[in-house]
């Protein structure tokens, strides 16, 4: 974990540099960027690597079978699963934010911008959505290859939900429409909690009914991939 | 159920347990409708920015739309938007385009700020490139207009909108309700209003451009812009025909 967020820091660093030299405008703008861009993406590379390395210990050289050989439920375990890892991911991501408001604080000389710390909130919110349905889908895979290529296309694809809906309203055939549907509703709308892109937005309002909506929905997803997750493992036989 | 209940390790819950796996699936139903239900409602107020289509269209098709699916696809549109955004300066800084007179500038700059709406840099250079080099004063100003519309607070583009009018065009027509619209904002800058003053006595709206300095001489919070008012007003009051009425 500390060598993720070491390299993390100094790709951040390095690239900013790089865009800073290259680029024409705000630099401390730039810097802002990329550092959310670099924040979340700190998590993603724990999660991914961490679901590769925990399937291999779990799955396959069965550590599986000593956790629940103690006194605890399967949906304990996945549950506790999700909460550790979840740890795990926000420890990274916040000693990824304090970085950046370090560099842009004390070395730009710079402000934070006021959108920030939501923006910070909806990374680790949508984390969370991401650790369950990997996690799930730890549960439910058969291969380490398998589990890491459908986590890292539910999160590639969670981003094209805004480009789905916009499909949904052309002029389609009723079953690429219903297939449409389904995959819009079943993949994560990554896209709620992408408030990165739009940091210094002065357009955008972000009331308490928003937020209510946002952690709603992170619960309510969560809690349905959790389900699945639950409900597999325990008709799951670990042989 | 748990299968270590079941080989003689007592659980605690086991039949809270057992309830709850029970009504497992019809929870999932409800909570995944509920869930639907919250990403249509919230999709309304993320996604507010769309691609504009480029109004000149000499862009390669290709170079808008690969842009546009890497931005979606990998969810970092900002960041695509800041290294697209070194592909255009490198653009305006080669010479071997200067044959063409930088023909794709404005689509490029258009496409940067569609994948970086917020990044006032790109208007201003792309803008001031147009404008005062290449001397494309509309696309400068649809550029400026874009950017006014997708950051309302960015006095700079303002003034930069209304210097252009003011300084390298005769399409007052198109400046002028511009500069009315941004001049009777209640936070509209004071050099702004001097502008649209200075503007209108340009075209010959003499009775609207004392109205204005009026207005700024009441409202002036500094001596030197009253004074700047009154002079102004002297000079536009020698200039004005006998009628008083606008041409």
């Amino acid at each position: 974990m500390l060598y993720v967020w070491s390299i993390s820091v100094v790709v951040l660093c390095g690239l900013s540099f790089l865009l800073s030299i290259l680029s024409y405008g705000d630099i401390l703008r730039i810097f802002m960027d990329l550092g959310l861009v670099g924040i979340e993406a700190s998590g993603l590379i724990v999660l991914m690597l961490g679901l590769a390395v925990t399937y291999t210990t779990e799955m396959d050289q069965k550590a599986i079978f000593l956790q629940l050989a103690k006194p605890v439920t399967r949906g304990e375990y996945l549950l506790g699963r999700i909460l550790g890892f979840y740890l795990i991911n926000a420890l990274v991501i916040l000693g990824m934010a304090a970085v950046v408001i370090f560099l842009v604080v004390f070395i730009g000389g710079g402000q934070v911008p006021a959108l920030f710390y939501s923006c910070l909130a909806f990374i680790l919110l949508e984390m969370f959505v991401l650790n369950t349905l990997g996690l799930t889908l730890q549960v439910i895979g058969t291969t380490m290859v398998g589990v890491v290529l459908y986590a890292f296309f539910a999160i590639f694809l969670g981003h094209l939900i805004g480009e789905i809906q916009w499909l949904l309203q052309m002029q389609l055939t009723p079953l690429i429409k219903g297939v449409l549907q389904v995959v819009y509703y079943c993949l994560p709308n990554l896209e709620i909690f992408n408030l990165r892109d739009r940091v210094y937005d002065p357009t955008l309002v972000l009331t308490w009914a928003q937020w209510q909506d946002v952690l709603l929905y992170t619960f309510s997803y969560s809690f349905v991939v959790f389900l699945i997750g639950w409900i597999n493992l325990e008709k799951r036989e670990f042989r | 159920m748990d299968k270590s209940g079941e080989k003689g390790i007592p659980l605690k819950d086991q039949l809270w347990y057992g309830k709850a796996l029970r009504w497992a699936p019809a929870a999932l139903v409800l909570f995944f409708i509920y869930q639907a239900v919250l990403s249509d409602r919230l999709d309304s107020w993320v996604h507010q920015e769309t691609f504009q289509y480029s109004k000149t269209q000499r862009m390669d098709a290709k170079v808008s739309s690969t842009l546009r699916a890497a931005a979606f696809l990998c969810g970092y549109r900002v960041l695509v938007g800041h290294v697209f955004w070194i592909k255009v300066i490198q653009y305006y800084g080669d010479v071997e385009n200067s044959v063409d007179r930088y023909i794709k500038l404005y689509d490029y700059c258009s496409l940067a700020s569609d994948l970086n709406p917020q990044f006032v840099s790109i208007y201003t250079y792309g803008a001031t490139a147009l404008a005062f080099h290449l001397h494309r004063i509309d696309e400068a100003t649809m550029l400026l207009e874009k950017g006014i519309r997708s950051n309302p607070r960015a006095d700079r583009l303002k003034y930069l909108l209304a210097a252009i009018g003011y300084q390298h065009t005769e399409r007052y027509d198109l400046i002028i309700p511009v500069l009315e619209e941004e001049a009777n904002r209640p936070d509209a800058p004071p050099i702004l209003v001097n502008i649209l003053a200075n503007t209108y006595k340009k075209v010959g709206r003499y009775n609207d451009a004392i109205k204005l300095w009026k207005k700024i001489l009441t409202n002036a919070q500094t001596n030197d812009l009253k004074i700047e008012a009154a002079r102004k007003l002297q000079e536009l009051y020698g200039m004005k025909p006998n009628n008083g009425t606008n041409p």
